[in-house]
């Protein structure tokens, strides 16, 4: 999933990521801590406020829902008493969504609402990280498709997607807690147990390490590491970029 | 990366057992003993000053006290000029009389606009923050003050923070001004929040120096680089 990925793109936000993955292609942008409006204003907290706007046209409920989605998790994630009174707002634009070939009527952009969230939330927590806001952990999501024949199926196509019996969108925090899951369509439990660990498998670091080892040179992209080795790996080479001074 | 406990064996071990251990930007200590990272980075570590620390360069100026910094003024009270020290933050207040040799009859006569070079006096999370362009101890402004003409340039806070470093060419790596130096006559200010003020004899010098660090900066130059590119700039003169 974070193949594609580029940090700071915009150099006057705060921080910002794009992320592509999958057909969809999306960047996001943190301004933050900023003045709040009076109405929004938390006393100990700092306000999360995510923006989502589509590939084309003005957001509409589907939006809002994912908006909502992403600032419950995020609310997790930040450390929102580290900035009392004061707001952080989170910008998401998709730029590219999958073209749907045999949708030439379908006014809906997409068959489902969760297909986008992994990569909407992925692109946030990069974002975030680029800007260096106080966070208490980071996490990774995954969505995982079952189809009609009960086969779970990662990275599903769009007609995959439509397809599908179900949807899923799990995600883990750093802590190995799970932090989010959504589903739409029918399953029971047996399957739901069955994403579960598909999508921790994907998510998690593959081994726990020392965690104060930094000096990990074998951690190679090319190579089907989970999310969190690659997201590791991301901030890793924006750090030897950054400090490159230091060395001569 | 955040949310890491660090493990015991990687805090440094001060010298004598009076030394309390310092944590610096980015780690959260949880009583009784555990030291959780919040921010993303290379671990650094004084062992010297029992300091700890994690290093970022990106994000948003937040105000600590006793930091240089540019700010703007917005607009001023009557007792206060109201600064603005990142922009769509609340204001920073600066009282009118906090100048070297400032009365009630000769204040320091500032524009909304105008540029002051001040140091914060009083920074917390639930309060506004207070800036002064005097020491209070000593009554002398140590430098501080309006900066007048000259221009103001964007930089990164780590680099900022590499700038106002005591030994800029050991520490810092930043050999680029003292060359620049050697043949254009500037003054430079450098706040702590990605502002540097640069003032020369004209336009020309005073954007030469304004883009050399802001290259050194984006491009992350090591000193060979750094040495390169002012030489090729001072042709150019």
């Amino acid at each position: 999933m974070t193949k594609d990925v580029v940090l700071s793109p915009l150099a006057r936000a705060d921080g910002s990521a794009s992320c592509t993955s999958n057909g969809y292609s999306v960047i996001a942008a943190v301004n933050g801590p900023v003045e709040v409006q009076r109405r929004d204003e938390i006393p100990e907290e700092s306000a999360i406020d995510v923006v989502l706007r589509p590939a084309i046209g003005v957001g509409g409920v589907r939006e809002r829902h994912l908006e909502s989605i992403i600032e419950k998790t995020l609310r997790q994630v930040i450390l929102v008493s580290a900035h009392p009174r004061t707001l952080i707002q989170i910008t998401l634009q998709v730029v590219a969504a999958p073209v749907d070939s045999n949708a030439s009527n379908n006014l809906h952009q997409s068959a489902s609402n969760l297909s986008l969230l992994p990569i909407l939330l992925q692109s946030s927590m990069l974002a975030l990280l680029s800007t260096s806001l106080p966070l208490t952990m980071t996490f990774t999501s995954t969505l995982i498709a079952v189809s009609r024949s009960g086969e779970l199926v990662r990275k599903a196509s769009v007609k995959a997607l439509k397809e599908a019996a179900s949807l899923h969108v799990l995600a883990f925090s750093s802590l190995g807690e799970l932090l989010l899951a959504e589903s739409e369509g029918a399953f029971d439990v047996d399957i739901w147990d069955q994403v579960y660990r598909w999508a921790e498998k994907d998510c998690r670091k593959s081994d726990l390490g020392d965690p104060t080892q930094t000096d990990d040179v074998d951690m190679d992209l090319s190579k089907p590491g989970s999310l969190e080795d690659s997201l590791r790996s991301i901030i890793e080479e924006k750090a030897a970029r950054e400090y490159r001074w230091k060395e001569s | 990366m955040p949310g890491q406990v660090l493990s015991e064996d990687v805090l440094p071990v001060p010298h004598k057992s009076s030394m309390p251990l310092k944590l610096g930007p980015g780690l959260r200590h949880a009583p009784p003993s555990t030291i959780t990272t919040s921010l993303a980075g290379p671990l650094c570590i004084d062992r010297k000053k029992n300091a700890i620390w994690v290093e970022n360069n990106s994000g948003r100026y937040i105000p600590q006290t006793n930091d240089v910094i540019i700010a703007t003024v917005h607009h001023s009270s009557t007792d206060w000029y109201h600064c603005s020290i990142t922009p769509y933050t609340t204001f920073a207040q600066l009282p009118q009389l906090a100048f070297e040799g400032a009365t009630k009859k000769t204040r320091p006569q500032l524009t909304s606009g105008g540029l002051i070079y001040a140091r914060v006096v009083a920074a917390s999370k639930h309060l506004d923050p207070e800036i002064a362009c005097y020491n209070p101890s000593t009554g002398k402004s140590e430098g501080l003050g309006e900066l007048k003409g000259g221009m103001v340039f964007d930089i990164s806070l780590g680099m900022a923070r590499r700038l106002l470093l005591n030994k800029q060419r050991e520490e810092g790596k930043l050999v680029i001004l003292e060359d620049i130096a050697e043949q254009v006559a500037f003054e430079i200010a450098v706040g702590r929040n990605g502002k540097v003020w640069i003032s020369a004899n004209g336009v020309k010098e005073t954007l030469l120096v304004g883009k050399a660090l802001q290259t050194v900066d984006e491009e992350v130059l090591n000193v060979d680089e750094q040495k390169k590119l002012a030489k090729k700039l001072l042709r150019q003169v």
